[in-house]
C-alpha cells in the first residue's frame, strides 16, 4: 500500500493526460451537457428561437436570392448560424464568469482535474449542443423551406455553423474569465446582438453597416453555406476570416484564463 | 490503512506540510511575512488568527492556488501542485463553490470520479451527512447543507491529509457537534487535520496544537495548554484603594495590567509569585479573585500583545469578540 502511494504522484506528473485526466474531462463535459440540456435558455435560444424565426419567415420572400441563393436557402444558412452563436456564447460567457465568481473553479482545482480540464469540458459540451440545434434548422430548410442540395454539400453547410460555434466557444471562456458576470452578461448579450445584427442573420445588410459586417465571422459562415449552395465551393477567403477570428479568440482566451490564475 | 499518512511522501521522516520562510505580498501590503512551520503525520493542528491574519492566504498557497512571493511549501516531500493533483489532500474552501443545475449526487459522482482513490459514492454521502439530500439540486440547498456538500467535496477519497478552511461556519450548534464528532473517525484512520477556524472553543476540543497567526507571522505554536500558558495562564483581580501603577507593572510574572478606579486586573504566568509578591510588599488587596484564563482570553493576549496595544480588549466584551470574529 505505502510503495503504490508513494509513486502516485510521480506517475500523474508525468502523464497529466492519463486516461483518468481524459475520463474525469468527458465525465465534467457530460455533466456540462445535461446541465445545458436541462436549462430553458437553450431550449428558448438555441432550439426555438431560429425554428419560430424560420418558420415565420423562411418562406415570406419568395423570388428574392441573397448571395445568390433562395431566400429559403440563405435564411436556413443565417438560423443555423445563429442557433450555433447563441448555443455556444449566450449561456457560456455568463456561467464561466459566475462559476469563477462562487469558486467553482477553485474548487475544481483542488482535484485531480487537469488545468484545462474545466475549459475543455464546457467548449465539448458547446460543441455537442449546438449539432442538435444545427441539425433541426438544417432538417426544417430542406422540409419546410424545400431546399435541396447534395449531401456533401449539407455537410459543408452543417459544419461551416459548426466552425462558427466553436469560434463563439473561445469567445464565451474569453469574456467568461476576464469580467464578472455583472459585466459578462451585458457584454455577451451586445456581442450577441452585434454578430447577429451585423452579421446578417436577420436579414442581409447593404451600405455601410453591410460593409462592416463582412468582417464579421457570422456574415462568413453564411457566404460558406450560399458559396456551396450557389457555386459548388467554399470560399476561402471566408474560411481564413472565420479562422483568423477562432484564432484571435483563442488568445484572449489563453491571456484570460492566464491572468486569472492567481485569482480564480 | 492507519500507516499510510505515517509512511507516504517516500521518505517517513519528510514532514506531511512545511513551510519555510513563505512570504505573500499583494502589491506593498505583506499578508504573509516570513511563515515557517510543519505539520507531522497524524496531527491535528488549528489554525487561529483574526480576520486578515493571512489564514486564508497561507491555505491558498499551501493548496497551490497561489505562488508564494518568497519562501518553499513542501507538501509530503514534493511540491503543492503535484501533491493537490495526486489526490492526497481533501480540501474544504470557503471561498470554494459548487457546480448548479446538477444533484448533489451527480456532483460527488463526478469528483470522486476525479480521484485515485475514490470512496462509494454512498459512503461519502453518509460520512458527510448528506444521504438525506442526495437528490436534491445544489442550487436549491440552504447554507449548512452546502456547506456539508462541500465537506463532501473534500472526503470523496482516501486522502492523507484534510485542509479545511471555517469548515462549521453556517451550521448550527448541534450540526457543528455533530461534524467534530464525524471528524474524529476521519482523523482516527491517520489523518492529518489542518483546519483555520475562529471558534476558539472549537480549536481547544478539536486540536493537538495550535497555530496562532497575526499580521502573517506565527506568534504562537502548542498545544492548547501551552498556548494558554503562554499568554498568562491566570487572571488575578482585586481591589486597591490606592493603586501605585508603575509598583505593579514591576510585580513578577506579570503579562498584562489592567486598572479601572480601585479595581486590578492581572494577568500572569505565576499567579502565585505574583500575589506574593504585592502582599510582600505590604499591600492588602480586598475581593481576590483567582481565575483560569480561557484559550480565547489568552488568542486575544497574544494577538493584542503583537498588535502593540497595551490593554487587550476585556475578554467576553463585545468588542474582544469583535476582534476575533
Amino acid at each position: 500500500m505505502n510503495g503504490t502511494t508513494a509513486m502516485t504522484p510521480a506517475r500523474g506528473t508525468r502523464s497529466m493526460l492519463g486516461t483518468r485526466e481524459v475520463r474525469g474531462t468527458l465525465a465534467l463535459s457530460r455533466l456540462e451537457m445535461l446541465r445545458v440540456l436541462r436549462n430553458k435558455q437553450y431550449l428558448i435560444f438555441t432550439l426555438a428561437f431560429p425554428v419560430v424565426f424560420y418558420l415565420a419567415i423562411g418562406k415570406q420572400a419568395r423570388g428574392v436570392s441573397v448571395y445568390g441563393v433562395p431566400f429559403a436557402a440563405f435564411y436556413m444558412v443565417a438560423m443555423a448560424t445563429w442557433s450555433a452563436l447563441s448555443g455556444a456564447l449566450n449561456g457560456n460567457a455568463q456561467r464561466i464568469s459566475q462559476e469563477r465568481k462562487d469558486g467553482w473553479i477553485r474548487q475544481l482545482r483542488l482535484t485531480s482535474l487537469p488545468a484545462s480540464g474545466y475549459v475543455a469540458a464546457k467548449v465539448i459540451a458547446s460543441m455537442v449542443t449546438t449539432v442538435p440545434s444545427i441539425v433541426i434548422v438544417l432538417a426544417l430548410g430542406h422540409f419546410y423551406g424545400g431546399v435541396h442540395m447534395a449531401g456533401w454539400k449539407w455537410a459543408v453547410v452543417g459544419a461551416a455553423a459548426w466552425l462558427g460555434a466553436m469560434t463563439f466557444a473561445a469567445l464565451a471562456v474569453a469574456i467568461g474569465y476576464k469580467f464578472l458576470p455583472d459585466r459578462a452578461q451585458p457584454l455577451a448579450l451586445l456581442v450577441y446582438f452585434g454578430m447577429s445584427i451585423l452579421g446578417g442573420l436577420w436579414f442581409p445588410l447593404s451600405g455601410v453597416l453591410g460593409t462592416i459586417g463582412k468582417a464579421l465571422p457570422t456574415y462568413q459562415v453564411t457566404r460558406i453555406g450560399a458559396g456551396v449552395l450557389a457555386a459548388g465551393s467554399v470560399s476561402v477567403t471566408a474560411v481564413a476570416v472565420i479562422l483568423a477570428w477562432l484564432a484571435g479568440f483563442v488568445v484572449l482566451a489563453a491571456l484570460a484564463v492566464r491572468s486569472t490564475a492567481e485569482k480564480v | 490503512m492507519s500507516q499510510e499518512g505515517t509512511g507516504a511522501g517516500g521518505a517517513a521522516s519528510a514532514p506531511v506540510v512545511s513551510f519555510e520562510n513563505v512570504t505573500k505580498c499583494y502589491g506593498k501590503l505583506r499578508a504573509v511575512d516570513g511563515l515557517s512551520l510543519e505539520l507531522r503525520a497524524g496531527e491535528t493542528v488549528a489554525l487561529l488568527g483574526p480576520n486578515g491574519a493571512g489564514k486564508s492566504t497561507s491555505l491558498d498557497m499551501l493548496l497551490a492556488l497561489r505562488k508564494p512571493t518568497r519562501g518553499r511549501i513542501r507538501m509530503f516531500g514534493s511540491d503543492s501542485y503535484h501533491a493537490v493533483k495526486s489526490g492526497r489532500v481533501g480540501a474544504m474552501l470557503q471561498s470554494g463553490g459548487l457546480m448548479p443545475e446538477v444533484t448533489v449526487r451527480e456532483l460527488i459522482t463526478l469528483v470522486a470520479g476525479f480521484h485515485q482513490r475514490p470512496l462509494p459514492v454512498q459512503q461519502t454521502l453518509r460520512r458527510a451527512g448528506i444521504a438525506g439530500i442526495a437528490d436534491q439540486r445544489v442550487d436549491k440547498l440552504s447554507g449548512g447543507q452546502t456547506q456539508r456538500v462541500r465537506f463532501a467535496l473534500a472526503i470523496v477519497g482516501e486522502c492523507d491529509l484534510l485542509v479545511l478552511d471555517e469548515p462549521t461556519t453556517a451550521l448550527d450548534v448541534e450540526s457543528r457537534q455533530m461534524f467534530w464528532a464525524n471528524m474524529k473517525t476521519e482523523v482516527a484512520e491517520g489523518r492529518t487535520l489542518l483546519f483555520a477556524t475562529h471558534y476558539l472553543e472549537e480549536a481547544d476540543q478539536a486540536a493537538d496544537r495550535i497555530l496562532v497567526i497575526n499580521k502573517g507571522r506565527l506568534l504562537a505554536d502548542g498545544t492548547p495548554a501551552e498556548i494558554k500558558q503562554r499568554a498568562g495562564a491566570k487572571r488575578i483581580s482585586f481591589r486597591l484603594d490606592r493603586v501605585d501603577e508603575a509598583f505593579l507593572l514591576g510585580l513578577p510574572a506579570l503579562v498584562n495590567l489592567e486598572i479601572r478606579h480601585d479595581l486590578v486586573q492581572i494577568q500572569s504566568s505565576d499567579s502565585d509569585r505574583t500575589l506574593y509578591a504585592l502582599l510582600d510588599a505590604g499591600y492588602r488587596p480586598r475581593e481576590i479573585e483567582v481565575s483560569s484564563l480561557g484559550l480565547e482570553q489568552a488568542f486575544l493576549a497574544i494577538t493584542a500583545e503583537d498588535n502593540g496595544e497595551n490593554a487587550p480588549a476585556r475578554p467576553g466584551s463585545a468588542e474582544a469578540m469583535e476582534t476575533i470574529r
